[in-house]
């Protein structure tokens, strides 16, 4: 039993780190139709920018540097995702395809800068003690970084929620997701919520990137490799441009992929590719995607 | 006027030609074994690169999951000859007809979606193949390592440093014969009708074809050479390893046919055998010191080759689609146009 609810709040953790991914994946692809194969990249950018505040600014490790550290690694992220969007993205307008093979060489380039700068080892991101006690639920000990990475996908579920329901661009996302031409026919500035969404997503991805090399023991541009796959699926199961969608898809898949590898090892991966064939011979739309008139 | 325009039909026998008798001709670089094996391996990239052209160029099908074709060509053969299950020729024949099996369970699959969706998840697929080796399930694939082949059960003419031109030449021969296969394909009705598909769907629809069918018939017979090309890299590289059934490889496709140029066959194939030389020889650029002089921040990122290769690719992308190959054609109908 104790097993048990360990792989659990374990697996729902992992889940919160692909969440963290895929809701700026889901926004992007939604709104824009970009696949943005930059976001792994951008992952790491966020676990850098993180680790160079966590080591060189503020080098006392307690909770408000480490917060702090999660923040800038977002800023850095989301920053460059504007930077990248602002000078390739917004030149393709409305040719998906190249869009999407531009991320893919942005990705080339920021890994080779991060592994030009500060090679391929594994640097040890500072964290603050209580990290890696034990919180005891019932009989079984859970590491406290799970709650962690949780509380944050939460705190960024609730935000990117109230965001896209109380401000004003949170309207023009939500109406541009819905219908594009619509919302530029109406004379809005449509592409100012792109380079929001970008911001966003970035950020978002970048505040993961902090929390996926704390998973991982460490930052190194390597780290983003498979949370970039894991987005991807998890986008696709949960639908394509919802985000509660994505958050349910990463709950689901983090939970599965834990209890699968704990019975055999290495099945995980395989199952949750299984779900993904299921989901779309059943469901081609997604859990909670709606069709494409 | 037309076929002034069109690329001489002569000119890829000759070439072919050329690489084929380089190597008995006495003192030229392709008389040496090294560089034999660089260019046979690089051989096999061309072809490959061509079979991801006929999906991605011909089709519009832009699949990130093409690498697992390639590899499952490599591992079946692997495995069959590994445990004495057939003989090498029929191990290879067996090994491409599971690969064009596999490749149509995963293209139905994945082909119930279309566009971005569809590269997601043919990227997840792909993944799924490269985790499948990795964690040597039923002790089969030897996981991280790959598995050796066992060159006891591989006629003997192309093992060892003596015979590298035989499997020079088998490189060369299996690149003729997926470029024949493809230039007939892209050729025939079934070709013209990829061709439809890609410019637009919808028209191919309401002309009464299911382009569904289409779509699945080029993914198969992209899997399908993909896994006989791959029978052929097991012969060069000697083992299976997990690093044919990454997504890096696949990118890897998508840079040279981009750079090479889509839709013109020859472009990919130029693309392809031009990338796998250069990268190779691109680390002994990047390790001969030629850099120290420049400050470190620049250094750093220029030694590693996939910096200047996205910024090259993600300018081609933007500024020149149709990459190399294209290039060619635009100066070439200027200089005729000027006659």
């Amino acid at each position: 039993m104790d097993t048990f609810i360990l792989m659990g709040i374990t697996g729902i953790g992992l889940g919160a780190l692909y969440f963290l991914i895929a809701s700026g994946l889901t926004l992007i692809y939604g709104l824009m139709g970009v696949l943005n194969f930059a976001h792994g990249a951008l992952l790491t950018v966020g676990a850098f920018a993180g680790l160079w505040f966590a080591t060189k600014v503020a080098t006392a490790t307690n909770t408000t540097n480490f917060l702090l550290s999660m923040i800038v690694g977002g800023l850095a992220a989301g920053l460059i995702a504007l930077i990248a969007e602002q000078l390739v993205i917004t030149k393709l307008y409305e040719r998906h395809m190249d869009q999407a093979l531009v991320t893919v060489g942005l990705a080339l380039v920021i890994g080779a800068v991060l592994a030009g700068w500060f090679g391929n080892d594994l640097h040890t991101y500072p964290t603050p003690l209580w990290f890696a006690k034990g919180i005891k639920i019932g009989t079984a000990i859970i590491p406290a970084d799970r709650f962690m990475y949780i509380g944050v996908a939460i705190a960024l579920l609730i935000g990117n929620w109230a965001l896209l329901k109380f401000t004003r661009i949170g309207l023009i996302i939500r109406a541009g997701v819905e219908n594009r031409t619509m919302v530029s026919a109406l004379g809005i500035n449509v592409k100012r919520a792109f380079s929001a969404v970008f911001f966003l997503g970035g950020f978002a991805a970048g505040v993961g990137g902090v929390l996926v090399s704390i998973y991982s023991n460490g930052v190194s541009p390597l780290i983003a490799g498979s949370y970039l796959i894991y987005g991807f699926i998890v986008v696709v199961i949960g639908g394509l441009g919802s985000v509660p969608g994505s958050f349910l898809a990463a709950m689901l898949i983090g939970i599965i992929k834990q209890y699968a590898n704990y019975y055999v090892t290495g099945l995980g991966d395989f199952v949750v590719v299984l779900l993904l064939a299921i989901v779309l011979l059943v469901r081609p739309q997604g859990l909670l995607g709606r069709v494409n008139s | 006027m037309k076929r002034n325009l069109r690329f001489s039909s002569y000119t890829l026998p000759i070439l072919a030609l050329a690489f084929a008798v380089a190597p008995v001709l006495g003192n030229n670089p392709l008389s040496r074994p090294g560089l034999l094996q660089t260019m046979g391996v690089a051989f096999v990239y061309g072809g490959l690169a061509l079979t991801y052209d006929l999906l991605f160029g011909f089709t519009g099908l832009l699949s990130f999951g093409h690498a697992l074709f390639f590899a499952s060509g490599i591992y079946f053969t692997c495995i069959l000859i590994n445990h004495k299950v057939f003989v090498w020729w029929l191990s290879m024949i067996v090994a491409v007809i599971l690969t064009a099996l596999l490749a149509a369970i995963v293209g139905a699959s994945s082909l119930r979606t279309t566009g971005i969706t569809f590269a997601m998840v043919t990227l997840a697929f792909g993944e799924a193949g490269h985790v499948i080796v990795n964690r040597n399930f039923f002790n089969l694939t030897g996981g991280e390592n790959g598995i050796a082949l066992n060159s006891d059960r591989v006629p003997q003419f192309w093992i060892g440093v003596v015979n590298t031109k035989y499997l020079y030449w088998t490189a060369l021969l299996i690149l003729s014969f997926v470029y024949f296969m493809i230039w007939w394909i892209t050729r025939s009705s079934a070709g013209r009708v990829f061709a439809a598909i890609r410019d637009n769907e919808l028209r191919v629809q309401v002309l009464g074809v299911n382009p569904k069918n289409y779509k699945l018939l080029s993914f198969t017979i992209a899997g399908a050479l993909a896994g006989l090309l791959g029978t052929v890299m097991l012969l060069l590289a000697g083992s299976a390893a997990p690093r044919f059934a990454s997504a890096d490889l696949t990118i890897s496709l998508l840079l040279m046919v981009i750079l090479g140029g889509a839709v013109t066959r020859w472009g990919a194939v130029l693309g392809g055998v031009a990338y796998s030389y250069l990268t190779t020889r691109m680390q002994d650029f990047t390790q001969s010191g030629s850099l120290h002089h420049l400050p470190k921040w620049l250094s750093g990122p220029l030694s590693e080759p996939s910096f200047s290769l996205g910024i090259i690719f993600i300018l081609v992308v933007m500024f020149a689609p149709g990459g190399l190959s294209g290039a060619f054609y635009r100066l070439r109908a200027r200089v005729i146009s000027k006659k």
